[in-house]
């Protein structure tokens, strides 16, 4: 959602309402306004729509169409063939019905009408919900199919990213694993004695891993303090994957302190609050 | 000086725009002249039906005469007439057709006015039959006080006559007046943007209401008629969707009488019609005012949310409301569900931006809307015109009969669309429109 930042005492409502719209514009990814969603709506529908599915002129035809024989309406009663503001011709045309009413009989002209002004409510009351969902139909329609549109464009950079990485991915392992010269690959630890030079090299950080190993488990024998014997284990296959295991998890604990020290962020938890990030 | 203030419908409970608006303005003004309100028996606006007995009472001190409507307005006929001035070709005859059944007719407060010895008769409302009829009677005299919105009426041929020929014109907004000018060309006419103040309470009590309707939450209030042509309709629609995005956002209080069904919404609160004591306390304790309308001359719940301390919400269709915000720069504004949530969702968690726009809406009340703002702004206009007193001032007269019955009036809607649109940003009270006007390109 929108932040903005009152800096003086004095604000600009203008401004304010330009932050906004350009805030809702950056969140909706095209640069389409409701004005422009319903323009291609109704004119360039064909370009998102299957054209043998909705006629592209539906919504503009069917609002012609409407406007065009939408007939006034109005209550037809017993009284409103004779009906008058004016007294006068009021009493006359009530004095003068039963003559009228001598030379044809208006009651089947006034049953007819009052039950074609009755259909017509009906007609009138439910052609506005017709055309809101059609409207609204056509107008999610084209949102949708514009998201698609833009979704579709999003998957292919994307997959087209992830071939580029595949490769270059392929051919970076390819230099590392046979380059002549390079690191000797991993052997399996024989015995204390051979993994000497190889702890001597990485004293501190064995000294670390195993004083974080000893404040981790509980005291069962007195054989604890001493770090040579505590690595023993390790030369049976059993061992070594255990302490692969244990290893492998330690630098990548370690790791992640590292790199969330040097960055600064949290080490753990959601990055904004609850609020933010289930509304956003 | 002796006015008298003629509007529609008058009484301490009626509570319509207009109508509010003339009571609180003859309440007011009575501390400066002799003010007798002359008005109908009618209750209803729908109807006009006689509900009230005719004849002098008193009302919160003012003198008010009551004269009985001639005939209660029939919709059907009313909706014919509409329909042919509004829609097709018409004639002057059909515009005359048309007012008379609009209502509220009654000749014998026509004839009261008239003849009683009144310095200045303020008119409220332009559209209706008694503003229209004295206007052309005693045009001498005649201050109007139009509370138009932006409607095909306005262009109806029958009242540019009337809008040039009163003495002086009362607008409401600046919005009001351009619009005004622009389909009457009454330029020449005195006029000022004046509005009216409203009896804000100097102290409120947010927490009383709160205990009482067992308010627990934050929420945003919307006061007045719930009704599609309020814009209801979509704001409920907006909220909803709003609700379902933000499940701890700020729930929606509802104030007035309900002419559509309230949907049924956890977070909507519908409290029925309050007192003034009530509604002034919901106002202090929500967060915002939501002013929905697509058409307003002028909001006075939206003054009163200014005058509380509150920003208000508005619908930017509606080009007054929209220009109060611009100008008060005390509220903002929405035009699509995108532009409600985010302006909704910016007032309600950016405490700093809701103080000041807060703050703003004082001042701006404090300024503008100020009682004695307005009562001077109707002194001096009363002094202007008395000084400038032009004998045998008249209103053009009707065309003849043949030619009243000419159909060559356009349809009203035609017409209005020309006029042109959006809100005047000027920041003073009562600046030329010609030098001040800013559109949005």
């Amino acid at each position: 959602m929108t932040d903005i930042n009152i800096r003086s005492d004095s604000i600009d409502v203008e401004q304010i309402m330009r932050q906004i719209r350009a805030r809702i514009r950056e969140k909706r990814g095209v640069d389409y306004t409701e004005e422009e969603i319903r323009e291609l709506a109704a004119v360039k529908l064909e370009k998102f729509l299957d054209p043998r599915g909705v006629r592209s002129d539906l919504l503009e035809q069917f609002r012609r169409k409407r406007e065009a024989t939408l007939p006034p309406n109005f209550a037809f009663e017993e009284s409103t063939l004779f009906e008058t503001h004016r007294p006068f011709l009021r009493f006359m045309r009530r004095l003068l019905r039963p003559i009228l009413k001598l030379f044809f009989n208006p009651n089947p002209l006034i049953e007819a009408l009052h039950i074609q002004s009755k259909l017509n409510a009906q007609h009138a009351a439910l052609e506005p919900l017709y055309y809101e969902v059609l409207h609204n139909l056509v107008l999610e329609l084209t949102r949708t199919g514009i998201e698609v549109k833009n979704l579709k464009m999003r998957v292919e950079s994307m997959s087209s990213r992830l071939d580029f990485d595949e490769r270059r991915a392929r051919a970076l392992e390819g230099v590392v694993v046979y380059r002549p010269g390079a690191a000797t690959p991993l052997q399996p630890p024989s015995g204390p004695s051979e993994a000497k030079p190889h702890a001597e090299s990485t004293e501190t950080q064995e000294r670390r891993r195993r004083r974080r190993r000893r404040g981790r488990r509980r005291p069962l024998d007195g054989t604890q303090g001493r770090p040579s014997e505590a690595r023993e284990p390790r030369s049976t296959p059993h061992g070594q994957e255990s302490a692969r295991r244990e290893g492998g998890a330690g630098d990548q604990g370690e790791a992640r302190q590292d790199v969330s020290r040097d960055t600064g962020a949290p080490p753990t938890g959601n990055p904004g609050n609850g609020d933010a990030s289930g509304e956003s | 000086m002796k006015l008298a203030v003629v509007v529609q419908r008058y009484g301490a409970d009626i509570n319509g725009g207009a109508e509010l608006h003339a009571r609180y303005i003859a309440e007011r003004l009575a501390r400066h002249a002799d003010v007798e309100v002359v008005t109908t028996c009618a209750r209803d606006y729908v109807s006009w039906r006689n509900e009230l007995p005719p004849g002098l009472e008193q009302v919160n001190g003012i003198p008010v005469r009551r004269f009985r409507v001639r005939r209660e307005r029939d919709p059907n006929v009313f909706g014919r007439h509409s329909r042919q001035v509004f829609e097709r070709a018409h004639s002057i005859a059909d515009e005359l057709a048309w007012l008379d059944s609009e209502g509220p007719a009654s000749d014998e407060l026509l004839d009261y006015v008239s003849g009683a010895p009144f310095d200045f008769v303020l008119l409220f409302s332009y559209r209706y039959y008694h503003s229209w009829h004295l206007a052309r009677r005693i045009p001498e005299k005649a201050v109007l006080v139009p509370t138009a919105e932006r409607d095909p009426a306005i262009t109806l041929a029958i009242f540019g006559p009337v809008f040039r020929g009163v003495r002086a014109v009362m607008y409401n907004s600046h919005e009001e007046r351009e619009m005004i000018q622009a389909a009457t060309s009454n330029h020449r006419v005195p006029g000022v943007v004046v509005g009216v103040g409203s009896n804000v309470p100097s102290k409120t009590q947010p927490l009383r209401f709160r205990q009482r309707f067992n308010m627990n939450r934050r929420f945003a209030i919307y006061i007045g008629r719930i009704d599609e042509n309020k814009g209801c309709d979509e704001l409920f629609n907006y909220f909803h969707r709003y609700a379902a995005t933000f499940p701890r956002g700020l729930d929606l209080v509802l104030v007035g009488s309900a002419v559509m069904p309230v949907p049924a919404h956890p977070r909507i609160h519908h409290l029925g019609f309050l007192g003034d004591e009530d509604k002034f306390d919901a106002l202090a304790a929500s967060d915002l005012l939501i002013m929905p309308s697509y058409f307003e001359s002028l909001s006075m719940v939206a003054l009163e949310a200014w005058a509380l301390g509150r920003p208000v919400l508005a619908n930017g269709r509606c080009d007054v409301l929209k220009g109060q915000c611009l100008r008060s720069n005390a509220g903002l504004f929405y035009e699509s569900y995108e532009e409600f949530a985010e302006t909704l969702y910016a007032l309600e968690s950016n405490g700093p931006l809701h103080a000041r726009l807060g703050l703003n809406g004082r001042e701006y009340f404090a300024r503008h809307y100020a009682w004695p703002v307005i009562e001077r702004k109707y002194l001096d206009m009363f002094a202007r015109v008395s000084a400038s007193r032009e004998e045998g001032q008249s209103v053009e007269t009707l065309p003849n009969w043949w030619s009243r019955r000419r159909s060559d009036q356009p349809p009203a809607t035609e017409l209005l669309r020309a006029i042109p649109s959006g809100p005047a940003t000027t920041p003073a009270a009562d600046i030329s429109p010609a030098l001040d006007r800013r559109r949005p390109a």
